[in-house]
């Protein structure tokens, strides 16, 4: 039963990894918010004994994998983000949502830091819409992902 | 090795964790080894691939099912006047390919013209943004290789760079990182046309000034490096720029396969 109770959460990961591999035009394309690393962020807020490094790490394997990008890419900008996380969780989970969507805002842009480093060094650079895009649309949506998810993890009675 | 990792505090691991990914993305840029963790990774998400290409099928076959019979009619009328002309056409070619094989067989030289085709469907998967990529839904239990040219019925649209069991992914030749050996079919130049990330341009650097290149000019596959087999259609000039300082010419030209819009491909095996 412990066990079945944590299916949500890979079940709200697999959804997310279906958004962010749904194919969009392509003027959308670079506003796709990272839909992984707002989930991920939310588990590791309200589930940090469940959802630390290691599940960061694993999820962005499998991210790496079916976006195509170097293995580790991606998974070293999850790991970097839950570990900021999981130290400033405790002082940010009682904020309020607009309060939480700046910080969203700064995890999401390190993220894409790391991304877009990486990303250089290959030596395609990232443009400048696309850099700022994807995190400044997650920071928007992150209240609607807040709430949904609290709402499912209530559900499904995951404490 | 968690529970020792555990342990030592949040921050050995994340320590441990970052170098780990920067360790992995060296191997995985610089040499094949994790080829192995991908495929496998990639086989057990090929449900999910399937899943999200499903609305975009599910599209077509509901506009398949809708087709009137005045529409299927007149698209069969249209297909039987291709269907002659084609044969009428394959007739000539085949007379010429029985004298060209004469011919060759006269100069002593060898060269094998049929490749063996594979027909697969694009999966509609978006990858990383910044790169041209795209999923197929034919792979290695198909016969599909890391390497296998792939071309819709214009052009040459790029080749195999992974496979994994149910599908295999591929680099289109507009992709930044893609090269691909061409020859000018009217001059007989031989260059390397480089992708620029937009699926209506290649890029051609450093022809020499004295190259001699004409706007619409046609380049295919020139087969040097073996990876392409000879002589399919890859692109058209579009534009010249000179570069008097240096001495250079760089071209740009169009590709002729339908890099964004052909849903169906064909894979070549090289024939041995």
């Amino acid at each position: 039963m412990s066990q079945f109770k944590y299916l949500v959460i890979y079940l709200s990961l697999l959804v997310a990894l279906v958004l962010m591999i749904l194919p969009l035009p392509d003027w959308v394309q670079i506003y796709r918010p990272n839909w992984i690393a707002l989930t991920l962020i939310y588990w590791s807020m309200a589930l940090p004994k469940h959802v630390g490094l290691w599940f960061a790490f694993i999820t962005g394997i499998i991210l790496d994998t079916s976006l195509g990008t170097l293995l580790g890419q991606h998974t070293l900008a999850l790991v970097i983000i839950i570990f900021i996380n999981q130290n400033f969780y405790q002082r940010i989970r009682v904020l309020s949502l607009a309060q939480q969507a700046i910080y969203i805002l700064v995890l999401l842009l390190i993220d894409q830091v790391v991304v877009a480093w990486v990303e250089g060094i290959l030596g395609r650079p990232t443009p400048l819409l696309a850099f700022f895009g994807a995190p400044f649309i997650g920071m928007l949506i992150w209240p609607w992902v807040f709430v949904v998810l609290r709402d499912i993890r209530r559900k499904a009675l995951v404490r | 090795m968690k529970t020792l990792l555990q342990a030592r505090g949040a921050s050995f691991q994340a320590a441990f964790l970052i170098v780990f990914c920067i360790a992995m993305m060296v191997v995985d840029h610089r040499f094949h080894h994790l080829e192995i963790v991908r495929s496998n990774i990639s086989l057990a998400l090929t449900p999910l691939r399937y899943l999200v290409s499903l609305p975009a099928t599910g599209g077509n076959w509901i506009g398949d099912w809708f087709t009137s019979h005045t529409e299927l009619l007149n698209e069969n009328e249209a297909l039987k006047d291709e269907r002659r002309i084609l044969s009428a056409r394959l007739q000539k070619l085949e007379i010429l390919a029985e004298e060209n094989a004469r011919l060759r067989n006269l100069l002593g030289a060898s060269r094998t013209i049929a490749d063996d085709v594979i027909v697969a469907e694009l999966l509609s998967v978006d990858q990383n943004p910044y790169r041209q990529l795209i999923e197929i839904d034919k792979g290695s239990s198909d016969g599909i290789e890391i390497g296998h040219a792939v071309i819709d019925d214009f052009g040459v649209m790029g080749q195999v760079i992974h496979v994994n069991p149910q599908s295999a992914t591929i680099i289109l030749i507009s992709d930044p990182e893609h090269a691909i050996p061409v020859q000018f079919i009217r001059s007989g130049t031989r260059s390397v046309a480089f992708g620029r990330g937009s699926t209506r341009q290649l890029e051609l650097r450093y022809l020499p000034a004295t190259a001699d290149i004409m706007v619409d000019d046609e380049l295919v596959t020139s087969g040097l490096g073996g990876r392409f087999p000879p002589d399919y259609p890859v692109a058209r000039v579009t534009a010249i720029s000179e570069d008097r300082v240096r001495g250079f010419v760089s071209v740009l030209a169009e590709p002729k396969a339908r890099l964004d819009s052909s849903r169906e491909v064909l894979v070549i095996k090289p024939s041995e």
